[in-house]
């Protein structure tokens, strides 16, 4: 108890420091919704790798590696070509440079000037406005379900705790606040998640025979996963079943792909200076990803091996189903209580570094999309950051309420249906707006009314987990989902993305194209 | 191969790391490439100077 208590401290001087500091270096409306558009490569790398990497990806994610095994590598692989390569190279240079050529300060804020429409900016900032909250609240949850249990604290009172304490720094320190504090969240995250790693693999004998030895315990899975399709902890599921659709399309390609959509990370690209400084964050975000959810996922999958060595069960098998709590679990019975109390630190700066970027995104937007486009008509004012500073209190709010009324066991649901809807909202218009000319207003509109409503209805009627999770479809239909096998297996994502991309292309090429002197403006550096 | 049961798995794995290395070798490449914007970018940070000088002026 007291290295916790000493851990704690000490992190959290460091971390209001670091919002101090922030503050300080902030003067000007850039400078609090865009740190300046100067941040150092490193910051940024750091930063956005904290934002990306949340507790939800090393417990939650973490605990279905030790479900499903090494088939979770494949999302540690789109983690890095998908959320860092494709996101910095295809997105990240073009964000840049159109966000700089518009005046853009928030991501609906680039699309609504680069399709020339204030609905798409105002209905893309609605949907952040209403549907993060629930990530933020699954985030904090989950952090703050921890230190009730390690530290016999009600939960309530946790929660509030650090809701306060991040608040603090981002209301005050702007996103220079954010990038520093997150940065230095970051750091911890990777010292520990490296020493877990090395001491995992060096337990269970090294690299290839660990791999062995979770290969030998294939006969040991629960007879109902086998029968889903469940082949062992080191194959992939049986193609076809059931269990395969789960993991490909929502654990891999749901969460792998949905990234892309994600404006909390989007805006990052649009605090640097130059492309040199995208190119040169690009390694240490890959690096950041690879020892962040990288070692989450193959410590995961190993945690069987030191179970079985050590009390003759599977992970699953010790935690009585509940997968969010084989991470700490492992963490409490194979390490020394310093250990555990540093390891409780690294999960409250991995909540607290994303819920930091979500709290300051859900402001701008509250400011800059629906305050500044609504009511004073597009026309910017000093008073942006005082009515930011409202909008984080606002959505700090929401995401208390949202908090304490969430079931427990949401953590995952939540996060999953935000990361599926945003994507499917907004990933075409996205990537339209940035590579063709030809994308027009109507389409814009279109593909992200589609792409949420389409998404919505498949989570809400169809898709097994939420659906169950909602019920919303037992309360209209009287069954659990309206799909049968493979389909209610079938991540939203997977349905709702093809759908908007095709509606976006259809309508552009039947309505007229965006005014020449927009498109004009809006390619001027590309 | 590596331990591992499947091929499918030890591509997942290699991958990942094949990933990490492809970004470290782009950074390295690419890492002084980038700086040139094209012209007319000045014009636009001298208007966003002025814009930001003058609501730092009507701040209460």
């Amino acid at each position: 108890m007291a290295y916790l208590i000493t851990f704690i401290i000490l992190y959290l001087v460091v971390t209001i420091y670091l919002g101090y500091v922030g503050y300080r270096r902030t003067t000007t409306v850039s400078d609090y919704l865009l740190a300046g558009r100067s941040v150092h490569p490193v910051t940024m790398a750091l930063s956005y790798g904290s934002t990306y990497i949340s507790t939800s990806a090393i417990i939650g994610f973490g605990g279905i590696s030790a479900l499903y095994g090494f088939s979770m590598m494949w999302l540690a692989f789109l983690n890095i070509m998908v959320g860092v390569f494709v996101a910095f190279v295809v997105f990240g240079k073009r964000t840049r440079k159109m966000s700089k050529s518009l005046d853009a300060h928030t991501f609906p804020e680039l699309l609504g000037r680069r399709y020339d429409s204030r609905f798409v900016q105002g209905f893309s900032a609605l949907v952040i406005l209403i549907f993060m909250p629930l990530y933020s609240a699954a985030i904090l949850t989950g952090i703050a379900r921890f230190v009730e249990v390690y530290l016999n604290v009600p939960f309530a009172t946790a929660y509030l705790v650090f809701l306060l304490i991040t608040a603090c720094y981002v209301i005050w320190g702007g996103l220079k606040g954010v990038l520093y504090t997150s940065a230095f969240q970051g750091l911890i995250m990777i010292a520990m998640m490296m020493a877990i790693g090395i001491t995992t693999y060096a337990a269970a004998g090294g690299i290839i025979d660990a791999h062995r030895s979770l290969t030998s315990l294939a006969p040991l899975v629960p007879a109902a996963l086998i029968e889903s399709g469940h082949r062992g902890f080191t194959a992939m599921p049986a193609w076809g079943s059931p269990l395969w659709w789960y993991v490909v399309t929502t654990m891999i390609m749901g969460v792998g792909v949905g990234v892309i959509g994600q404006p909390q990370l989007n805006i990052r690209f649009m605090t640097l200076k130059s492309d040199r400084e995208l190119n040169r964050a690009i390694p240490f975000t890959a690096f950041f990803i690879l020892l962040s959810t990288g070692i989450a996922f193959m410590v995961g999958a190993l945690t069987n091996v030191s179970f079985y060595n050590n009390y003759l069960g599977l992970a699953i098998q010790e935690v009585q189903g509940n997968v969010d709590k084989i991470i700490p679990l492992f963490i409490e019975r194979f390490y020394p209580p310093w250990f555990v109390a540093l390891f409780l630190v690294t999960l409250m700066a991995a909540a607290m570094s994303a819920n930091s970027s979500q709290f300051h995104t859900l402001g701008t937007c509250l400011s800059r999309d629906i305050f500044e486009q609504a009511l004073l008509k597009g026309k910017s004012v000093a008073e942006t950051t005082i009515v930011t500073r409202i909008g984080i209190v606002f959505s700090i709010f929401a995401t208390l309420i949202l908090g304490l009324i969430l079931p427990e066991g949401s953590v995952a649901m939540a996060t999953a249906l935000f990361f599926s809807l945003s994507g499917s909202t907004f990933i075409p218009a996205y990537l339209f707006a940035l590579y063709w000319k030809r994308g027009t207003k109507a389409a814009a509109k279109a593909s992200i009314v589609s792409g949420f409503c389409s998404s919505l209805i498949w989570m809400v009627f169809f898709h097994e987990n939420e659906a169950k999770w909602l019920g919303l479809s037992r309360a209209f239909f009287g069954k659990e989902t309206l799909a049968g096998l493979p389909w209610s297996m079938i991540d939203p994502q997977v349905i709702a993305l093809p759908i908007a991309m095709i509606v976006f292309v259809a309508v552009s090429l039947s309505t007229r194209p965006v005014k020449e002197e927009t498109i004009r403006a809006a390619f001027r550096h590309i | 191969m590596l331990g591992f049961a499947d091929i499918w798995v030890v591509l997942g794995y290699c991958a990942t790391l094949g990933s990490v290395l492809f970004c470290l070798v782009y950074g390295i490449v690419c890492r002084h490439k980038g700086t040139e914007e094209k012209d007319g970018d000045y014009r636009e940070e001298i208007r966003w100077e002025r814009e930001e000088i003058d609501l730092i002026e009507k701040l209460p």
